[in-house]
């Protein structure tokens, strides 16, 4: 009589109930208000914890910067304050896509921009497509985001991670025969930016004749970079170019330390620019190389205006990362003054297909991008001499001369 | 005949809820994030109940049945973007071939018992981490695959819609399925391996056959699920497709509902995937979500290992008429299975 | 000479895999059970030693001093409290699901106290290293495998030499046998499993002066150890020992010329192998055939 099934029937429907309750009671949030001075909200998910932390909570300063600064002049449109709604994605492209969903479908957001690092771009963008969305975003450096056939993604910083080291290759092609370094070892993280800003430097340097030694590929899990650091070592190239994010970078250049590896030249992508970089590996950062899309120098009229604010508001100068969270506030409020409106629908093509033929001025320098979202420009060269970080390349912008062949680490 | 109507009391019953439920569920959703969240939920279903052929049958519980998803995910990709296979199509191959997968993979797997087969289990999920990642010339690595649409140009709500009938319609199969082999000849001998495996294999039953089977079946149907989550979501990547997380709240759901019943997994499946879902809207993610899953998951194999729902009606079951406990080392659960089971074998 | 480096490297990392899965065969010796939250403890380990660095400012070996009577006690309370109260019919398979359980709690807490960003503890030392015939030994590396080293030893005197070592062994053998000769086999059983913890704690200790570690790191650890004492023969701490400095070695040299993440399925290569030829084990353990 009293199967245990029979409970189970019980038990499921008041579950089924359950479900579709939640589906009746769910989502009553109010949606986003037509003009009026209702705030303008920008849902925005990061990667506040797992492996991109580190830069995600640089760009979300970034941002609080950029919602800041816009509010204390008086919002935009006339009045309407900006209010973030950020999400925390766990460095997760499937919490990324699950957050986009919740920020358009749910919570009824107005505008949306994007998260960091470029494995997490792709899913993201195809959300807000699907939904019609306009999707500027900060950190989809590789090639493969621009060719995912996105008609409404926007890159807001100067150039594509295979583009990052044109100044440094120019340089050492340049360079006379004797000096030219012979051979090169590329460690590059598995991941899309890190991979195509050693393998954009590594093309280059090959078409000029330049060898390539060793050529690894490691999983961003990777923590034992022994081996790695071995065959470079063993290898005994004149230059090694690290494609890294920021833990893995400093592993990198600690394990090659630790081998008594001294090459002519070190270059490795975003981690010497981090300001713990220096302490995490010991103060032994001498003449180690990296490309740089923002300096705080930069002669740009907004520029001056955001890093004095920034300084007040955080206590600490901007970096990179949050130069490109503040970079993508302005293009999208660029786009929200020249279309006059911020919400869901019809306003979002608007933004659009402004910004597929208009130049926004930024911290960066000014930005315009070709139909697949593409920015057209290069970045520059950092170099850390004694203490301190510097712009050496291109010439017209550099605070120092570039040191090569470099003094020991 | 009141076996057959008592029978399609037991099972007709909720399979008509639940039928309801998923016909109206879209229509009913209120934005789409719900419905995709409804998606999330009935993948999870589809995942429990067939990780159930063969946790519930043979008693073996697997943590790798993430890797078997993520093998039916990445095989439709794959065969979408280098084959050129339509979609579906896809989908379908990609289910045939993880389940000849399955053969030997269950053959090194089923060899072993207990323990080992957990070991080989976990194995499984992190091998298959280790060669995604690295073999990136096909799979895309670290980098992820994108699987193009299957229907372009459809706007994101309708997509959900689409997908939740068709993750709808995939839950039923399975559980008809799952109802087909249980009252079968094939069924009982697989329960008997569940209860004593040796005194199962000395009556005559082929026990590593029947267990090959049925692991057989249970792969194909993670993998169909799998494959659909891909064309649902459009982005792999391996550490989410081969993660172990994914086979522990699989575990955790059909637990929790109950292994021994039809509907359990399915139950355990909604009850944990909304209070995920509920829980990620309402104090966003943090690791605690892990600490509550542990938990758990401790709680349930401490005091319920049958599963809360059958621990419950036992309970209740005791307190209302103390004639039916027995003295005997089984609980009132296992007594009213072998009643049923009785029932069936006789009709 | 990179093979020569390799080897260093390998024998290095071997140590340490070594004493690691000591602990994780002693416990599937004692309860035949397979402890999924081993490494789990490990991480935990190595997070406290960082911590201690990192706000109290002191050597990491120093946490030692804590946390292996911490992790001896915790051990003993997971196997009184715990796994000893399962139903024996299915001790084996709901062991997993207690340790799997614990091992997902600890990644959480850890997440949730430290959050998920990679660690990594700075040391003055960290960076130096000395020549040895050519190959570069890395000095945090050394003290790691030392400390491994150490602890092995006095793992293996402690179960030979002892009154303790003695009825531990007897109750690894047979249990009923152990009992009836006198030894309290509940309370060694319990002793065992503290003793299991405590090489989870001394390696975590070890692990953390050289690797970068973050809360799922754990995952990466429990795979490999798990294969070393399938290899090794469920249940034998010399087996396992052997196992893991040539699997060690191994995954090493296969560095070469397969890669870094290429050469670790050599541990999975190796468990498949084991089970579908000799599911025993390589290096004795009778007791791996009946589970």
């Amino acid at each position: 009589m009293r199967s245990p099934a029979r409970r189970t029937t019980g038990a499921l429907a008041l579950c089924a109930s359950l479900m579709l309750g939640l589906a009746a009671c769910g989502g009553s949030d109010d949606g986003g208000g037509e003009g009026g001075d209702d705030p303008i909200v920008v849902g925005i998910s990061l990667p506040l914890t797992g492996d991109f932390s580190e830069p995600g909570k640089g760009v979300q300063e970034g941002y609080e910067a950029w919602a800041k600064i816009t509010n204390d002049k008086g919002g935009l449109l006339g009045g309407r304050k900006i209010e973030l709604k950020i999400l925390d994605d766990q460095s997760n492209a499937d919490r990324v896509v699950a957050d986009y969903e919740q920020l358009i479908g749910s919570d009824q957001v107005d505008l949306v921009v994007g998260p960091f690092s470029t494995r997490l771009v792709v899913p993201s963008a195809r959300v807000a497509q699907e939904y019609g969305m306009l999707f500027v975003e900060p950190a989809g450096a590789a090639a493969e985001v621009f060719n995912q056939g996105f008609k409404n993604l926007f890159y807001a910083a100067p150039a594509v991670a295979d583009d990052h080291y044109n100044h440094l290759a120019e340089y050492l092609l340049a360079l006379p025969a004797g000096e030219k370094p012979k051979t090169v070892a590329y460690a590059a993280m598995d991941d899309p930016f890190a991979q195509g800003t050693a393998y954009g430097l590594k093309k280059k340097l090959e078409a000029g004749g330049v060898k390539t030694v060793v050529d690894e590929v490691y999983p961003p899990n990777t923590t034992d970079f022994g081996s790695i650091a071995a065959k470079i070592a063993a290898a005994k190239p004149d230059m090694v170019v690290g494609g890294s994010q920021y833990q893995d970078g400093v592993n990198l250049i600690v394990a090659l330390q630790q081998l008594n590896y001294q090459p002519k030249l070190a270059a490795f992508s975003t981690a010497p620019t981090n300001p713990e970089f220096a302490k995490a590996i010991g103060n032994k950062t001498e003449g180690i190389l990296s490309p740089t899309g923002y300096s705080q120098d930069a002669p740009y009229e907004s520029n001056k205006e955001f890093v004095e604010k920034f300084k007040a508001q955080f206590g600490k100068a901007p970096e990179e990362d949050q130069a490109n969270g503040y970079t993508t506030g302005q293009v999208v409020g660029a786009a929200v003054e020249a279309a006059g409106c911020a919400e869901q629908g019809d306003c979002q093509q608007k933004m659009i297909d402004w910004l597929h033929s208009n130049t926004v001025d930024t911290v960066v320098g000014p930005l315009k991008w070709d139909a697949t979202g593409k920015p057209q420009g290069a970045h520059m060269i950092q170099q850390w001499v004694g203490n301190d970080i510097k712009i050496v390349l291109p010439a017209d912008a550099k605070e120092a001369d570039l040191v090569y062949p470099k003094p020991a680490w | 005949m009141p076996n057959a109507s008592k029978s399609l009391l037991s099972y007709g019953l909720p399979a008509l809820v639940l039928i309801v439920a998923i016909a109206l569920f879209p229509s009913l959703a209120p934005n789409p994030y719900i419905l995709s969240s409804g998606v999330i939920v009935l993948n999870w279903a589809v995942l429990a109940t067939a990780w159930n052929f063969v946790g519930g049958f043979t008693g073996y519980i697997s943590l790798g049945h993430g890797a078997l998803a993520g093998l039916g995910g990445y095989a439709t990709g794959l065969l979408i973007t280098k084959a050129d296979l339509p979609s579906f199509g896809a989908l379908i191959v990609a289910a045939v071939l993880v389940a000849a997968l399955a053969v030997p993979i269950g053959y090194a797997a089923l060899r072993v018992r207990g323990a080992s087969f957990v070991i080989v289990s976990i194995a499984l999920v992190l091998i298959l981490l280790l060669v995604f990642q690295s073999w990136s010339s096909v799979t895309g690595g670290s980098r992820g695959l994108v699987v193009p649409r299957p229907f372009p140009g459809m706007l994101r709500p309708d997509h959900h819609r689409a997908f939740f009938f068709l993750y709808g319609g995939l839950l039923l199969l399975a559980l008809a399925t799952w109802w087909l082999l249980d009252r079968s000849r094939f069924g009982m001998g697989l329960k008997a391996i569940r209860e004593d495996e040796d005194k199962a294999e000395s009556l005559g039953t082929p026990t590593f056959a029947y267990k090959l089977t049925v692991f057989v079946v249970s792969a194909a149907f993670t993998a169909l699920a799998g494959g659909l989550y891909a064309l649902w979501f459009g982005d792999l990547d391996p550490v989410f497709q081969f993660s172990v997380l994914t086979g522990s709240y699989i575990v955790l759901m059909a637990l929790l509902g109950g292994v021994r019943n039809l509907y359990g997994p399915v139950l355990g499946a909604i009850v944990v995937g909304v209070a995920l879902e509920y829980f990620k809207v309402e104090f966003g993610n943090s690791p605690l979500h892990l600490v509550t899953t542990g938990l758990l998951l401790g709680l349930v194999v401490m005091f319920m290992p049958d599963g809360v729902i059958p621990s419950l009606t036992a309970l209740v079951k005791r307190l209302r008429n103390r004639e039916d406990s027995s003295i005997r080392e089984v609980t009132a659960a296992d007594l009213a299975e072998q009643r049923r089971e009785r029932e069936a074998a006789k009709s | 000479m990179l093979v020569f480096q390799s080897v260093i490297l390998g024998l290095l990392l071997g140590g340490l895999y070594a004493l690691l899965a000591a602990g994780l065969t002693l416990y599937f010796g004692i309860m035949r059970v397979v402890m999924i939250a081993h490494s789990a403890f490990l991480i935990l380990a190595a997070y406290l030693a960082w911590w201690t660095n990192d706000r109290l400012g002191i050597d990491p070996l120093l946490s030692l001093v804590v946390t292996v009577p911490l992790f001896f006690g915790a051990g003993v309370l997971l196997q009184r409290g715990l796994l000893s109260r399962l139903r024996p019919a299915t001790l084996t398979m709901m062991s997993v699901l207690i340790t799997f359980a614990i091992a997902l709690m600890i990644e959480g807490l850890l997440g949730y106290a430290f959050s998920g960003t990679q660690r990594r503890i700075q040391l003055g030392y960290g960076t130096a290293s000395f020549d040895l015939f050519g190959a570069r030994v890395a000095v945090v590396k050394l003290i790691a495998f030392a400390l491994a080293a150490v602890s092995l030893a006095a793992l293996y005197t402690l179960m030979k030499r002892t009154q303790f070592g003695w009825a531990l062994r007897a109750t690894i053998q047979h249990r009923d046998a152990a009992r009836l000769v006198g030894i309290d086999t509940e309370r060694t059983a319990g002793y065992g499993f503290g003793l299991g913890l405590a090489t989870a704690a001394v390696g975590g200790t070890a692990l953390s002066l050289d690797t970068t570690i973050y809360p799922s790191l754990h995952w990466h650890w429990i795979g490999p150890l798990m294969a070393i004492i399938v290899v090794g023969g469920l249940g034998s701490v010399p087996g396992a020992a052997a196992a893991a400095l040539l699997l060690g070695l191994a995954q090493s040299l296969l560095q070469i010329p397969m890669g870094a993440t290429w050469a670790q399925t050599v541990f999975y290569v190796a468990l498949f192998a084991t089970l579908a030829v000799r599911p025993q084990g390589f290096f004795g353990g009778r007791l791996a055939q009946r589970f």
